[in-house]
C-alpha cells in the first residue's frame, strides 16, 4: 500500500476529530517547549555565573589567608588569619615566571558616616593594581595611584549602594566623609557590577589604598588575600603550583598544611560548569517529564479512537487491508500528533527563549541541541505510546470489528 | 467457482454451545445471482462472512477457484478479499466526513499497485449508480440510498469476481431498495457473480435461484 496515501489518509481522520486532536498535540507542544526553555534557561544561568567568575579578572588566582570553606555553596574565610604579609605579594609577583602582577588586599566592616546618614559597609584596602587584574572601572572621578598608595592618602572610591544609601544619587566626589572615625575624601565612583558568584554585592564596598587601610585604619600588618594575574590560561596551573610551592617555603610550614588557600580561576570555572551541567540535566529531565504525559495523551486518545473506529477497521480488513496495514496507519496517526506537537513545541520553545532573552532579560541561551532532542524524543514518545493501541487495531478480528456497534 | 461442502459454525459462549450452521453444501457458478434468505439469526451473515473469507468455519470444506481457502493465511486471505470480493453491508460503513470518491477509491490502497486511472474509474462506477454529481459529497450528507450506492460503486472499484450482498436493503425504504436491486440485476447481465443475503422476498426473486437458510442447513 501507498504510504504517501495513507498519511494523507492519516492526516484527513485527525481532523475529523479536531479538539482531540488539538488537545493532544498540545500536551505534546507543551512538554516538548518544557524542554527547550529549561535547558535554555539552564545553561543562561551558567553563563551567567561563568560571566560573573570572568568578570573577576582575566587569568587569576586568588590566595586567601587561612583556609576557605565553602557554606552552603558560599565561600567563608575564617575568622582573623595571619599567615600573609605584603612580602608575600611582593616575592609571588618577582619570583614566579608566569606571574604577571599580584594585587594584595585587606579589608574590614567598617562604620561611614556623612553629615546625619551612616552604614556599615565592607572596606577593603587595595594595592592600585588591583583596578586592573580585577578589573575594577571608575564610573566617575579617578582612581588612587602608586602616590596615594605609598603615602597612605585618605582617599576612597565608593560602590553604587553607598551613592544611593548616603548620597541619595548625588555625585559625591570631592565630599568628605567619615570611615571609622578617620576622614576620607571621596575621589571616585566604581562602575556597578552587581552580586559576585558568592552572593556578595560588588557595589556595597569603599576602596582605600592598602597602605591607608593598614596603617590608619585597620592597623596591621597581616593582609587578608593577593588577587594575581597570570601570563595566560594555560598558566593557571602550574602557577598556582609555583606560588604554592613559594609561599610554603616563605612560611616554612615544611610538613605542615597550609596556612593559606589557592582559587585557580580554572578550577572554579569548571567546579561551576560541572554543577550547573547537572543542574540542567535535572531540571530537563522533569521537564521531558512532561512530554511522558504527552505520550500518556496520545496512548488515551488512540485507544478510544480504536474503540470508536472497530467498524473502520472491520470495513478496511474486508475490503483488503492486512493487520500489519491497520497498525502502520494507527501508528502513523500517533507519529502525526507526536510530529506535530514536537514541530509546534519546538518553534514555541525557541520562540519563548528568543523573547525570555531579548525581551525579559532574562539569562537564555538558544539551545539548538535542546531542539533537535525534544523533537526526536517527541517521535520516539509517539512511537512508544503508539504501538500498543496500533497493535491492539491491529489483532482485533475482521468480523467482530464489523459486528461492533 | 464457490464450493462449500459440510460447513459447520459452532459458537462458543459461556460454555454454552451454539451450532449456527450444520453442515452447509452448495456451490455457486461464475455468473450466478444467488439469493439466500432465512429468518433473523438463521446464521445468514455468518455463512456469508465464511463466503467472504472474514471468518473461518469451525468445520468443513471451502474452495474459491479451486484454491482451499481455509489453508491461507492472514495476509493471504487479505490480498484474496481484495481481489476476488466486493462487499455490500447493510449499515454501508462508509468513512465519515470523506468524499463519495475518496470512499470509492478505498479498496486501491490496499492493492498492490494503485491504478493510474483510479479517479476515472471511481468516477464512472459513481455514473453508472448514478451519483454522477455526488462525487465530493460526504456520507453524512447523502441519503441512505445514496450512500448505499457509494457502497456498491466501492465494491466494484478492484473490479471483483463476486459481490456479496448482507442485507443491503435493510436499512432502505421499498423505493431505493427498488433502485439497489436493479443495479444488482444490472451487475447480474454485465457478468458478476452475486450472492445476495435477505429475507425480503421481493428483492430475492431477482436473482435466478433462492436458497433457505434453516436450521442451520440449506435448502433451495
Ligand atoms: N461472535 C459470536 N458469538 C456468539 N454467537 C454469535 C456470534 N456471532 C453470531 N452469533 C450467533 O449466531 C447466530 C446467527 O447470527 P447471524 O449469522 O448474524 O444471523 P443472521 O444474519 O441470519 O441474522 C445468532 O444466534 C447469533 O446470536
Ligand atoms: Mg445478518
Amino acid at each position: 500500500m501507498k504510504i504517501s496515501k495513507n498519511i494523507t489518509l492519516s492526516c484527513k481522520l485527525l481532523t475529523v476529530h479536531k479538539l482531540r486532536t488539538a488537545l493532544c498535540i498540545s500536551s505534546m507542544t507543551i512538554g516538548v517547549a518544557a524542554v527547550i526553555v529549561m535547558v535554555s534557561m539552564g545553561r543562561g544561568a551558567q553563563k551567567h555565573v561563568l560571566d560573573m567568575i570572568r568578570d573577576m579578572g582575566t587569568n587569576l588566582i586568588v590566595v586567601n589567608a587561612g583556609h576557605v570553606t565553602l557554606v552552603g555553596g558560599r565561600e567563608t574565610q575564617s575568622a582573623i588569619v595571619t599567615s600573609l604579609q605584603i612580602t608575600d605579594a611582593d616575592a609571588i609577583k618577582s619570583q614566579c615566571a608566569s606571574v604577571v602582577d599580584a594585587a594584595p588586599e585587606t579589608s574590614s566592616k567598617m562604620s561611614v558616616q556623612w553629615e546625619s546618614e551612616n552604614l556599615k559597609t565592607e572596606i577593603v584596602g587595595v594595592a592600585p593594581s588591583a583596578f586592573r587584574i580585577r578589573n575594577i572601572e571608575i564610573e566617575k572621578g579617578r582612581a588612587f595611584d602608586e602616590v596615594d598608595n605609598d603615602t597612605a592618602q585618605r582617599v576612597a572610591i565608593i560602590g553604587e549602594v553607598i551613592v544611593e544609601k548616603i548620597f541619595h544619587g548625588e555625585t559625591p566626589i570631592g565630599y568628605l566623609i567619615r570611615i571609622g572615625g578617620a576622614l576620607f575624601e571621596v575621589v571616585g565612583v566604581m562602575k556597578a557590577k552587581g552580586i559576585d558568584a558568592n552572593g556578595v554585592d560588588r557595589d556595597d564596598r569603599i576602596l582605600i589604598p592598602l597602605n591607608t587601610a593598614m596603617h590608619r585604619l585597620i592597623r596591621t600588618t597581616f593582609i587578608q588575600r593577593i588577587h594575581i594575574q597570570v601570563t595566560d590560561s594555560t598558566q593557571l596551573k602550574s602557577a598556582e603550583t609555583e606560588i604554592r610551592e613559594l609561599l610554603r617555603d616563605r612560611h616554612r610550614l615544611r610538613d605542615k598544611p597550609d596556612d593559606f588557600t589557592i582559587q585557580n580561576q580554572a578550577t572554579l570555572i569548571e567546579t561551576e560548569r560541572e554543577s550547573s551541567r547537572v543542574l540542567t540535566l535535572l531540571v530537563a529531565s522533569v521537564a521531558a517529564i512532561s512530554l511522558l504525559v504527552g505520550g500518556i495523551g496520545i496512548l488515551a486518545v488512540m485507544l478510544t479512537v480504536g474503540r470508536e473506529r472497530r467498524q473502520e477497521i472491520g470495513l478496511r480488513r474486508a475490503i483488503g487491508a492486512r493487520r500489519r496495514d491497520i497498525r502502520t496507519q494507527f501508528l502513523l496517526e500517533s507519529l502525526i500528533i507526536a510530529g506535530l506537537g514536537g514541530f509546534f513545541g519546538a518553534f514555541l520553545g525557541m520562540l519563548s527563549t528568543f523573547l525570555a532573552s531579548k525581551i525579559g532579560n532574562l539569562p537564555a541561551v538558544q539551545s539548538w541541541d535542546a531542539m533537535g532532542a525534544g523533537l526526536t524524543l517527541s517521535f520516539i514518545i509517539g512511537l512508544i505510546f503508539g504501538i500498543y493501541p496500533a497493535s491492539k487495531a491491529a489483532t482485533l478480528e475482521p468480523i467482530e470489528a464489523l459486528r461492533a456497534e | 467457482m464457490i464450493n462449500i461442502k459440510d460447513i459447520r459454525k459452532t459458537y462458543m459462549k459461556t460454555s454454552v454451545e451454539t451450532n449456527v450452521l450444520r453442515g452447509v453444501t452448495f456451490s455457486v457458478q461464475r455468473g450466478e445471482y444467488v439469493a439466500i434468505m432465512g429468518a433473523s439469526g438463521s446464521g445468514k451473515s455468518t455463512l456469508m462472512n465464511i463466503i467472504g473469507c472474514l471468518d473461518k468455519p469451525t468445520n468443513g470444506q471451502f474452495e474459491l477457484d479451486n484454491i482451499n481457502v481455509l489453508q491461507l493465511d492472514d495476509d493471504a486471505l487479505s490480498a484474496l478479499r481484495n481481489k476476488k470480493f466486493g462487499f455490500v453491508f447493510q449499515q454501508f460503513f462508509l468513512l465519515e466526513r470523506t468524499s463519495s470518491i475518496d470512499n470509492v477509491l478505498l479498496p486501491l490502497i490496499y492493492t498492490d499497485k494503485y491504478p493510474a486511472d483510479a479517479t476515472q474509474r471511481a468516477r464512472k462506477l459513481l455514473d453508472d449508480v448514478g451519483l454522477k454529481d455526488r462525487t465530493e459529497y460526504h456520507a453524512n450528507e447523502l441519503s441512505g440510498g445514496q450512500q448505499q450506492r457509494v457502497a456498491i460503486a466501492r465494491s466494484l472499484i478492484n473490479d471483483p469476481d463476486i459481490i456479496l450482498a448482507d442485507e443491503p436493503t435493510g436499512n432502505l425504504d421499498s423505493e431505493n431498495a427498488a433502485e439497489i436491486v436493479e443495479i444488482f440485476s444490472r451487475l447480474h447481465k454485465e457478468g458478476r457473480t452475486i450472492i445476495v443475503v435477505t429475507h425480503d422476498r421481493t428483492v430475492a426473486e431477482h436473482a435466478q435461484r433462492i436458497l433457505e437458510l434453516k436450521d442451520g442447513q440449506l435448502k433451495g
